[in-house]
């Protein structure tokens, strides 16, 4: 081969390097493409809510209360009667069913609606005003334009005459879509257009608060001292090689753990995020007294020498010199370790965070979800609302995640130190 | 001929198995520069880590025999090294400034060992520490910048500083001037003879004429043995070894 040739195929091999780099490079984004834009086009109705603009008679007859009524006196009070007597004067009704297919087109919790306006207000006595009532979730996504029209009656969730009123309604503009508050405010519910991620983020909340106050400080002790304290033996290889395989454990395996012992045995209370913090903080720990442990050995020993040269005890050296110059990586790594630890769903369902909560926790020892468990429990519901809620929660999740890991290369960048 | 500070008795030193220094016999004299030379890994540097007791940080190293300051042996396990470190400073042949302010660099020492109790009292430290290095003209404008800011001489000399803070006896110096350019090591050299007035200085190097020029009293290692001591003067115009001939001539090393 003479020179030229041998020249030629060195370069010919380089560029169909970068060739296959770039290809994959550019498979990997078509990927993240798909799975973020099916996530957004399914999702993104979610944070909109359909509703009817109804106008409601406070008719004290029915209401039995007057004017300034005090807040026990409201909440004792029955709006059933003035609520189904305003949902009907939407529409004229021949007979019951018709009647009751009405009704249908609204939440069930039209009543509470209606309440909760006069809590606002309670001099609206004898008055007429315009409410906007969350309609159903089969309205709801026949407004968002889910659900086929042209498909015959039986095999519809809208009935014909439902349709009638949805189509005159939508010519009175009557239809309205407003911000979907209920969706970050409400736990979860049976029926798609009130159930919330609400519940899901607090529950989510806690356990992400009480993994990192039980993992960070065991993490960073236990990291310091095998790196800068421990003697180098058998004992601590092989408690090295287990904190290696701990952090490769699947995590469905600290679920099981954390039934046995935590529930089973030590008899914590079942569903709550006191349970999953402390099952996710087993978890987490290896994960993050690993990046710990690399973030200490990568400052460089002349550091260590330096300090111990001027008479720094090895004690002083370590927390005055070395833990500082180790804290953003460490610190990164404790937030990447908790952004999985957020997205962990397998032990949590284990743990039984996958029962149906509606209340919001208030305490972490109340049964509660947790944002990954919703996106579950929702994904496995059959109605079309929950689909748009399963994608929405996804990119509440998402959206978490990045920011968590924006942070952590933030915290990365602008703290560590330089040297040569 | 002044006194001897420093004197070590058959001094073994082994890393595991290997023996990285054997029966070495050497004594050292108060306020006088000692030049170590020798080839790579002939156990110059290891000899000068067991004056600070820095072996003790690698933990494979062992370390038998007797080294003696002002006739304390300092090989005792019960000695407490942070205050031997306290007395015998060392200079590293890469600059090893903290990632803090110069100012911070200098005051360190002296605020651990509680020897600056008050502000102005450290201020005083830095002052004079910086003075002692020669650096002080070129920083003291910018004492809250990062000493690793400082070019390689400069940060070397913060090192030199840095030692001098804690007012020790006696400076080791490994190979300090390796890591520097000609300018910057003829500016150490400078310094380190000023300072031999007040310290008693033990520097390794691999340049023969840097040990000309700033020791009185040389040793030469080889394979881990000490082959030959003596004035200066002497080793690099007479030496009685033919392998300390050989090597200041280059023949070999």
């Amino acid at each position: 081969m003479t020179k030229e040739e041998r020249l030629k195929k060195r370069h010919s091999a380089e560029k169909r390097f970068r060739f296959y780099g770039l290809a994959s490079i550019f498979v990997a984004l078509l990927f993240v493409l798909i799975l973020v834009h099916n996530i957004f086009s399914k999702g993104s109705s979610a944070f909109k809510k359909t509703a009817i603009n109804v106008e409601v008679f406070f008719d004290q007859e029915l209401l039995e209360i007057k004017n300034g009524a005090t807040e026990d006196q409201i909440l004792e009070a029955d709006f059933y009667d003035i609520t189904i007597e305003s949902l009907l004067k939407v529409f004229p009704a021949q007979d019951l069913d018709q009647e009751n297919q009405l009704i249908d087109l609204f939440t069930t919790d039209a009543e509470i609606e209606i309440k909760r306006a006069f809590l606002e207000n309670n001099n609206l006595i004898g008055k007429k005003i315009n409410l906007e009532i969350t309609a159903s979730d089969d309205i709801d996504q026949l407004h968002k334009g889910n659900y086929p029209r042209d498909l015959p009656e039986d095999r519809r969730r809208i009935s014909d005459f439902q349709l009638i009123i949805y189509d005159n309604l939508v010519e009175n503009k009557k239809i309205i879509k407003n911000f979907n508050n209920y969706f970050f405010k409400n736990g979860d519910s049976r029926d798609p257009e009130l159930a919330g991620i609400g519940g899901a983020l607090v529950g989510s909340f806690y356990s992400i608060i009480i993994c990192l106050l039980l993992a960070f400080p065991v993490a960073v002790l236990a990291s310091i001292y095998l790196e800068e304290f421990a003697p180098k033996n058998k004992i601590t290889d092989f408690i090295e090689i287990n904190i290696n395989n701990l952090a490769a454990v699947p995590s469905i395996v600290y679920g099981l753990l954390a039934l046995q012992i935590l529930l089973a045995t030590i008899q914590l209370p079942r569903s709550t995020p006191l349970v999953a913090g402390i099952t996710l903080a087993l978890m987490t720990l290896p994960r993050i007294i690993i990046p710990c442990r690399a973030s200490l050995k990568a400052v460089p020993p002349s550091i260590r020498e330096g300090a111990l040269a001027v008479g720094a005890s090895k004690f002083q050296s370590v927390f005055h010199h070395v833990v500082p110059l180790a804290l953003p990586g460490t610190l990164s790594g404790t937030i990447i370790g908790l952004a999985q630890a957020l997205g962990e769903t397998a032990p949590l369902i284990l743990i039984g965070m996958v029962a149906f909560v509606v209340d919001i926790p208030s305490t972490p020892i109340d049964p509660s979800s947790s944002l990954p468990v919703q996106v579950y429990l929702w994904s496995e519901s059959a109605e079309r609302g929950f689909v748009e809620k399963t994608s929405a929660t996804i990119m509440m999740l998402l959206s978490f995640l990045i920011v968590m890991n924006f942070l952590a290369v933030y915290l990365r960048q602008k703290f560590e130190k330089r040297w040569n | 001929m002044n006194e001897i500070k420093i004197k070590s008795k058959n001094l073994n030193v082994y890393y595991g198995e290997k023996q990285a220094l054997f029966d070495v016999n050497l004594d050292l004299n108060e306020k006088e520069v000692t030049a170590l030379i020798g080839p790579s890994g002939c156990g110059k540097s290891t000899f000068i880590r067991c004056i600070n007791r820095m072996n003790d940080v690698i933990d494979i190293c062992k370390v038998s025999g007797n080294i003696e300051i002002d006739g304390v042996e300092i090989n005792d396990k019960n000695l407490d090294v942070v205050s031997l470190r306290e007395r015998v400073g060392m200079v590293f042949q890469k600059p090893n400034p903290f990632p803090k302010s110069i100012y911070d660099n200098i005051s360190y020492g002296p605020k651990i060992h509680g020897k600056g109790e008050t502000k102005s009292e450290l201020d005083e430290i830095v002052e004079n520490s910086l003075k002692k290095a020669a650096l002080w003209e070129e920083v003291k404008d910018r004492l809250d910048e990062p000493g690793t800011g400082l070019s390689g001489g400069q940060q070397q000399r913060l090192c030199i500083a840095r030692a001098i803070s804690v007012n020790p006896e006696v400076i080791l110096m490994d190979e300090p001037c390796s890591a520097l350019d000609p300018i910057a090591t003829a500016k150490i050299e400078e310094l380190i003879d000023e300072l031999k007035k007040t310290y008693t200085i033990v520097i390794v190097t691999h340049s023969m004429a840097q040990a000309v020029r700033v020791s009185q009293k040389t040793g030469f290692f080889h394979l881990g043995k000490l082959i030959e001591v003596g004035k200066t003067e002497k080793i690099f115009k007479n030496p009685d070894n033919k392998m300390t001939q050989d090597y200041i001539t280059g023949r070999f090393g």
